[in-house]
């Protein structure tokens, strides 16, 4: 991939203290992976109760195997729901989950190279308005600004973000990756490739594909 | 002087077990009560009669099985599904008996077939799938196949753009030979699915003259739908492009049962959030040919049959709008009329055209170009077609996942006290999870 020509040879390059971070950090934690796994793996707590017929008695086994997951729902503890309501989900959050990618050109993050920016992430309905329910969809928006107009790994930044969002947001988020407007001379390309869960879904599975975005993301896992 | 009728879709529960990956589509077999979901590399097969595993199709595939498709028209105890997958090929799995059944009589083999395994005698006694052949010829990833109302064509079609037409020239049934028909080129973008018309007398009503029965619509990443017929020559030409979405067209699905032997409608639903349903224009002389619009490689046809070579469609009904992005789903009932569609705010809608005395004298003026009425100012907005009303929506239906596929099917469980008649709807997510609902219509 780094072959040849770079789209960029000498880009600009913000040293870590740059960076946009909270004022205060909280709690050091092994990895933003760990935080939300309850969310991640949590069966819904639908599949449980609702969908079962009094006459089925065969299901109850599932039934009594599904309580332990239905800390989400409707009847869950009071302590798990200040637990959640304690931080929601911020830019900065978003931020600190994209920024640490590593530019498939360079050996340097897509923060330090300004790609991704704190102002250029967007979250509805906004954070400031508490935890929002497992259930309600929260649009998360990144706007990338590729290092150069034409830069050909656009498609490649952005799937990267939004893999790495996918990866570790609850399943209520949904990802929307697009290039800042007039930011590419391919935008609408880009976008529609991005937003398209199946064309997603499919580069995924590409071997050559999936070992540059693994090697992207190493260094979000790692930190 | 329009129904008031209200609807209910309540949960019924999910096919056991969970599927615990992304599953993509579950489609019901035409006649009997089976539905194949595909999800990562395989095929979980479930009985509607148990609601639980009946069979499952694996490692016959390198990448995800994006579509699937029954084959109609074999007897009862013969099955065969084709699997449409990201690895670029298409493959034909027919259901082998196991060594036991050889002596059993037809209807009890039929009744093997569809039992679920837990419920035999002794799992797998009834048999396994066989991958008997691979489809080669696509270029990138399947995404979606369809048979032909009679079984004779497959359509398969793919992110290379093209959609191949395929026929089993096998003499046996059991016996697979496929050879491609046709190759068709014409959309600018992936090519997302493919429908064919289904075998209503109202098929026959148009373009006979010109093009032979089956008639095959697809949709794409390039934001249109379009039909596709096969000409006398045995040539498969595009004879409309369907415009006016402003995303891409994830699906199209035929109206099952038109009124009055009219030909189909077709719908069509989108990344735009949309869902349309375009009618073919069928008075012989409105239809001013343009000859810029003519499909490609009928230059040698005189100019005075050109028009006929191209069948107007137009856009006659906007479904009310539920969905704030992508439609992936939309399915059209046969017994009911009834629209159901999902996507990927994870919600249900249901939707009836209002089929009352209101839109009754519009029939007679049907073949009036809609875009002529007085207050008319999108090409794809009607003043006077058949128009639709939301009854119902259910909102995180697979909780916070998106929703892949919505699909009416028969119900045959023992909850149902109409088994074979009852409709209810079928939906596929995200999650995993295979999940039937009851619709109850309460009309005053």
């Amino acid at each position: 991939m780094a072959a040849a020509a770079l789209d960029n040879a000498n880009p600009t390059i913000l040293s870590a203290s740059q960076l946009p971070t909270r004022q205060k950090r909280s709690a050091p934690r092994n990895g933003p992976d760990c935080r939300y796994s309850d969310l991640i793996f949590a069966k819904p707590s639908y599949l449980s109760r609702p969908f079962l017929q009094d006459d089925d008695i065969r299901y109850q086994d599932d039934t009594a195997a599904a309580v332990p997951w239905s800390r989400l729902g409707a009847g869950s503890g009071a302590a798990d729901e200040d637990r959640l309501s304690a931080e929601p989900i911020d830019e900065q959050e978003i931020y600190d989950l994209i920024s640490n990618i590593t530019d498939p050109e360079h050996p340097v993050s897509l923060g330090q190279l300004s790609v991704v920016n704190l102002p250029d992430i967007h979250i509805t309905p906004s954070p400031a308005l508490g935890v929002p329910s497992p259930n309600t969809i929260v649009h998360v928006t990144v706007e990338l600004t590729p290092t150069v107009t034409h830069c050909s790994l656009a498609t490649v930044l952005g799937l990267g973000v939004r893999v790495r969002l996918e990866q570790v947001l609850p399943p209520n988020y949904r990802v929307e990756v697009i290039c800042k407007e007039n930011s590419h001379s391919q935008d609408d390309q880009v976008n529609k490739q991005l937003s398209d869960k199946e064309r997603v879904a499919a580069a995924l599975e590409n071997d050559s594909l999936r070992s540059v975005l693994d090697k992207m993301l190493e260094s979000c896992i790692e930190n | 002087m329009a129904s008031s009728s209200s609807a209910n879709v309540v949960p019924l529960q999910s096919l056991k077990p969970d599927l615990h990956e992304r599953a993509w589509a579950s489609i019901p077999h035409p006649s009997l009560p089976l539905i194949a979901t595909a999800h990562g590399k395989n095929v979980t097969v479930f009985s509607l009669s148990t609601l639980s595993f009946h069979s499952a199709l694996a490692d016959g595939h390198a990448r995800s099985v994006r579509s699937v498709a029954w084959k109609p028209g074999l007897p009862p105890h013969e099955l065969c599904l084709v699997t449409g997958s990201f690895d670029s090929s298409a493959g034909v799995w027919r259901w082998a008996k196991g060594g036991d059944g050889d002596d059993d009589g037809g209807d009890d083999l039929g009744q093997d077939m569809t039992r679920s395994a837990a419920d035999g005698d002794s799992a797998r006694a009834g048999g396994d799938w066989d991958f008997n052949l691979v489809l080669e010829g696509h270029d990138s990833e399947i995404k979606g196949c369809a048979f032909s109302p009679s079984g004779t064509y497959l359509a398969t079609c793919s992110r290379d753009k093209s959609i191949w037409i395929w026929e089993d020239i096998a003499s046996a049934e059991s016996e697979d030979d496929w050879e491609t028909i046709a190759v068709l080129n014409e959309h600018e973008g992936d090519v997302k699915a493919v429908a064919w018309c289904p075998d209503v007398p109202g098929r026959n009503s148009v373009g006979r003259r010109y093009y032979s029965v089956d008639v095959l619509a697809s949709a794409s990443y390039d934001n249109t739908a379009r039909i596709w017929r096969e000409d006398s020559d045995g040539e498969w030409v595009c004879v409309a492009v369907l415009e006016g979405h402003q995303g891409t067209v994830w699906g199209v699905e035929w109206e099952p049962r038109p009124k009055e032997d009219a030909f189909p409608r077709l719908m069509t639903f989108s990344a735009d959030g949309t869902i349309r349903v375009w009618t073919l224009q069928q008075e012989e002389d409105s239809a001013v040919a343009d000859g810029s619009a003519m499909p490609q490689g009928l230059g040698g046809i005189p100019s005075t049959m050109r028009r006929s070579f191209k069948e107007e469609w137009k856009c006659t009904a906007v479904l009310p709008k539920v969905h704030d992005k992508d439609v992936y789903s939309a399915s059209w009932s046969a017994a009911s009329g009834l629209v159901a569609s999902t996507g990927s705010d994870g919600a249900i809608a249901l939707y009836k055209e209002d089929s009352d005395g209101v839109t009754e004298p519009q029939a007679g003026s049907e073949d009036n170009d809609p875009n002529d009425a007085p207050g008319s100012t999108h090409d794809d907005q009607t003043a006077g077609g058949p128009q639709w009303r939301l009854l119902t929506t259910v909102p995180n239906a697979h909780g916070p996942y998106e929703i892949n596929h919505i699909t009416w099917c028969k119900r045959y469980d023992a909850g149902s006290t109409r088994r074979g008649e009852e409709e209810m709807l079928v939906t596929t997510g995200d999650d995993g999870v295979v999940q039937s609902w009851q619709v109850d219509i309460a009309s005053p």
